[in-house]
């Protein structure tokens, strides 16, 4: 109970810190709630769930070993959060600690409800906080972007809601073990239609390529943290929605017949959101578009709904955001300190910032996938399972790789090497180290041993019935 | 029937009091008439009422009337700056409202047409002299009159629509109305042609399109304490008053008019939240929104066995008393929403009762107009499905319209300059904002 509550618990505290002790307020509040979920899973068996009542009639909680995953996943993004911008003016505000622990009561609730109608709600929740801080911090001119992220994903929401309404009507049911067992197959299309809408939200979300036009602006506009919380975090409750939800209910005549137009998008998802990058010159830009790449992938692969693949999935789920984390900050580092975000000004880092220099490096590696760290797990199986479902998806994901490499090379050479275009460069700060090396051993340790997330995560993943 | 009682005493002592030109005098006499009215609804039938045998009256839901009765004491209060400033009518405001709030609850559960029709007119006269009370200001004349003689042709149509009913059944009981259209007589002429003035006498009274043109001028005509009231006490009595007519009376013509009802809804989402998005009046964009949130509202009459109306109008009620309360802080004179930037630093408490009515108003869970709007989709959806999923639509429109206002009024401005909140301005907004966040223990 207190794993779900605790950051509701701190959102409201922070509002009375005086804003001397903001910053460490909230590095401690994140880093108890992390602390406390870390102490929470050493007692937790995976082949059970913890059920939490609050006395609710729509919303109750149980949490099992995807869960605790995701827990686990957001409290390290927040602490991270918190950490990385520990330098930085953001924290100091006691208005974004409140709303960045609200988001991250939002995503436990996400994570953790059991019943539909849940889900909904703390998936909306999410989108409250988050809008609040890109409007206060972020660099809108005209709200006129953000409006549209918001209004984007409140309609892709409602056809969510439409469709929780539907499902909850058409089978009488409205917790996951119920709708579980319940006969989705009988109702035919309405069954398609009722996943159409889910499917609709998750895809503004993700975001797949049609519906990804809020993405671009709303990453490179908005402040560091945010566009951490963002893509590191929120996003990823679509993947979540899919893989806990939406997949082992409608599975059958729905599944089979979204299948591969879904498939499709989240492929030209991948080329084309790594063509765009290519040819970005906005160094946070070109990160919002590689992470549309990667997505994609994901989202791809988990519609051929494979036990196996599901697993390796969530592998890949934490790999981005670890990815997303690093890449944000160095792109955050060097709009911080330099003042600039084009790569045609930048030039000569890593020779008056060496650490800078190496963990960038890192980073960019782990985003590469070379072998040894979760990406490479990660997206080469996400492949693999492509490949023996069709040959040419598998080789349209392989893709990827290649272009990935364009780009994030791109992204890594021109701002750090060649001449010197500036004269001094404040190298990292050692909350910033801390973070970079979080990160990297995290991305080495899942890239060495996949096999104590996939084996945590199988016992809450469904068999497949087919 | 204890309720009313206890509210029409109230009001002519307060009519009275407002004499001793002291105006704390009146509003307390006010808000303890409405809090008993509202406890003797509370714990009407476990005690014996000495009017209990007063045939003609069954009485209304305990539920209805202590949220009008609660309503009515957020209004007054938020109102109160107002009333204060023009001491030699305090009473007479406070007075009025009382009485009008007797023909709310007279109205919102009738089982007599012609009751029903005398509560209407209780409720609407005094709401007449309310919106012209300032009298020198000629749009508050050119809204009372347009107010009064837009409402009494409403009447007159209802009036007739009852008339038509009482001679195709021979009654003015709504069960016997029922008993005889049920064998039958709801397909003569007669019966359909007064269900539909019916129809169309409160769709006036509750504001929806097509008879919603009154709205705007008259809510930009009356003043914020007298709108607190107008736009929502009116409305809950109004739809009420039509879920029970036309749940009770015209079950068995359900589809000769639900798709009737599903275009008016239709019409009324789209009409409201699309003008509402360019106004620059304050009151003219509450008075659009309500003309959708009227829409909305009369999602209930497409499940009339079970139509789970009261969270959406209490959550309705609750914001919209909000806004118009902030509205009525920094706002008095010139009511334009361009005075609204920046409101949200002025004071800790306005910000946060401002973006708990916008996003509950927009419907964002989990906060009660979200709540509301589910309920009442959860009734409607298998009944009127693709009115529903417009409606969702349309609601995308509408939370533009609410961003547009909190966008506005959560621009950090570069000087700011701090308000302070009168005691009453400060329980209504707390109460508001306990209200929005509280209602997921309702659900």
């Amino acid at each position: 109970m207190a794993l779900i509550l605790l950051p509701l618990i701190f959102s409201l505290l922070a509002w009375f810190i005086p804003s001397a002790f903001t910053r460490l307020f909230g590095l401690l509040a994140t880093g108890m709630t992390l602390a406390w979920s870390i102490v929470a899973v050493c007692y937790f068996q995976p082949e059970e769930q913890i059920l939490i009542d609050f006395g609710l009639r729509f919303v109750r909680f149980s949490i099992d070993s995807l869960g605790f995953t995701m827990i686990l996943l957001t409290n390290a993004v927040l602490f991270l959060v918190f950490l990385s911008n520990f330098t930085g003016k953001l924290v100091n505000d006691n208005k974004f600690a409140s709303l960045a622990l609200l988001m991250q009561f939002g995503l436990l609730g996400v994570f953790t409800t059991n019943t539909i109608l849940g889900f909904y709600i703390f998936w909306e929740l999410t989108l409250l906080p988050i809008f609040l801080i890109l409007y206060w911090f972020g660099s809108f001119e005209k709200p006129r972007a953000l409006l549209q992220f918001f209004l984007y994903t409140l309609l892709g929401s409602l056809a969510m809601l439409f469709a929780v309404i539907g499902l909850m009507h058409a089978t009488n049911q409205q917790t996951y073990e119920a709708l579980l067992v319940a006969d989705i197959n009988a109702l035919g299309n309405t069954s398609i239609w009722l996943m159409g809408g889910f499917l609709f939200a998750f895809a503004v979300k993700i975001p797949l390529f049609p519906f990804h036009t809020w993405q671009a602006e709303t990453y490179t506009k908005a402040p560091v943290a945010g566009t951490m919380l963002l893509s590191a975090i929120m996003l990823k409750m679509a993947l979540f929605g899919l893989l806990k939800w939406v997949l082992p209910i409608f599975d059958g005549v729905a599944t089979d017949f979204w299948r591969w137009p879904i498939i499709t998008l989240g492929l030209i998802g991948v080329v084309y959101g790594a063509v765009i990058a290519i040819r970005q010159s906005d160094i946070k830009t070109l990160f919002a578009y590689a992470s549309l790449s990667h997505l994609g992938l994901i989202a791809a692969a988990l519609m051929l709904n494979d036990y196996h693949t599901n697993q390796i999935a969530v592998v890949q789920i934490v790999n981005h955001s670890i990815v997303s984390i690093g890449l944000f900050l160095a792109a955050g580092i060097i709009e911080q300190r330099l003042g600039t975000r084009k790569l045609s000004e930048l030039g000569g880092l890593a020779k008056i910032a060496p650490r800078f220099g190496f963990w960038f490096a890192v980073l960019t590696f782990v985003s590469l996938s070379v072998p040894f760290t979760a990406g490479f797990i990660g997206e080469f199986f996400l492949i693999k399972a492509l490949f023996s479902a069709n040959a040419l998806t598998g080789f349209v994901a392989s893709t990827t790789l290649v272009l990935g490499a364009v780009y994030m090379l791109r992204a890594y050479q021109v701002p750090m090497f060649g001449p010197s275009k500036f004269s001094s460069f404040q190298d990292l700060h050692w909350s910033e180290i801390t973070v970079f090396a979080i990160l990297s051993i995290a991305a080495i340790y899942f890239g060495l041993a996949p096999q104590c997330l996939t084996d945590f995560v199988a016992h809450s993943l469904t068999q497949p019935t087919h | 029937m204890d309720s009313i009682i206890i509210l029409f005493i109230a009001g002519l002592i307060g009519l009275f009091a407002g004499m001793s030109k002291k105006p704390v005098a009146s509003i307390l006499i006010a808000s303890f008439g409405l809090i008993g009215a509202g406890l003797a609804a509370y714990y009407r039938g476990s005690y014996t009422s000495p009017f209990s045998t007063y045939a003609a009256y069954v009485p209304t839901q305990g539920m209805v009337i202590i949220l009008l009765c609660a309503v009515t004491l957020l209004a007054i209060l938020g109102g109160f700056k107002r009333y204060k400033s023009d001491d030699e009518h305090t009473g007479d405001y406070l007075g009025l409202i009382l009485f009008s709030l007797c023909g709310a609850i007279l109205m919102a559960q009738p089982n007599d047409l012609m009751l029903f029709f005398i509560g209407l007119e209780i409720l609407s006269i005094p709401i007449y002299v309310l919106v012209g009370i300032d009298k020198g200001s000629s749009t508050s004349a050119e809204a009372a009159v347009k107010y009064f003689f837009t409402g009494s042709f409403a009447s007159a149509i209802i009036l007739f629509g009852i008339a038509l009913l009482y001679g195709a059944t021979g009654s003015f009981q709504l069960i016997e109305i029922q008993s005889n259209l049920a064998i039958g007589i709801w397909q003569s002429p007669m019966a359909m042609i007064g269900s539909l003035f019916l129809l169309a006498g409160f769709t006036f009274k509750i504001g929806a399109v097509p008879f919603h043109f009154w709205g705007p001028d008259v809510y930009d005509g009356a003043s914020n304490a007298v709108l607190m009231y107008m736009a929502t006490v009116v409305k809950i009595a109004g739809i009420y008053a039509l879920v029970n007519v036309f749940g009770q009376v015209f079950r068995d013509s359900y589809f000769f008019w639900i798709d009737l009802v599903s275009l008016l809804i239709v019409a009324s989402l789209f009409y409201g939240y699309i003008t509402a998005w360019k106004q620059t009046s304050f009151r003219r964009l509450i008075a659009y929104s309500s003309i959708a949130n009227a829409g909305l509202m009369l999602f209930a009459l497409a499940d009339i066995h079970n139509s789970n109306l009261f969270l959406f109008v209490a959550a309705y009620a609750v914001a919209t008393i909000a806004l118009v309360a902030i509205n009525s802080v920094i706002n008095d004179d010139s009511d334009a929403i361009a005075n609204w930037e920046g409101i949200a630093w002025k004071n800790p408490l306005l910000g946060i009762a401002l973006v708990l009515a916008l996003f509950s108003l927009s419907g964002i869970p989990p906060l009660a107009g979200f709540f509301g709007k589910f309920s009442l989709l959860w009734s409607a959806v298998p009944h009127v499905p693709y009115t529903a999923m417009l409606a969702l639509i349309a609601s995308v429109i509408g939370a533009f319209v609410y961003l547009r206002l909190l966008l506005l009024a959560l621009k950090k401005p570069s000087v700011t300059v701090s308000v302070k909140l009168s005691l009453e301005q400060i329980i209504v907004l707390m109460l508001t904002s306990v209200a929005s966040i509280g209602a997921i223990y309702f659900i």
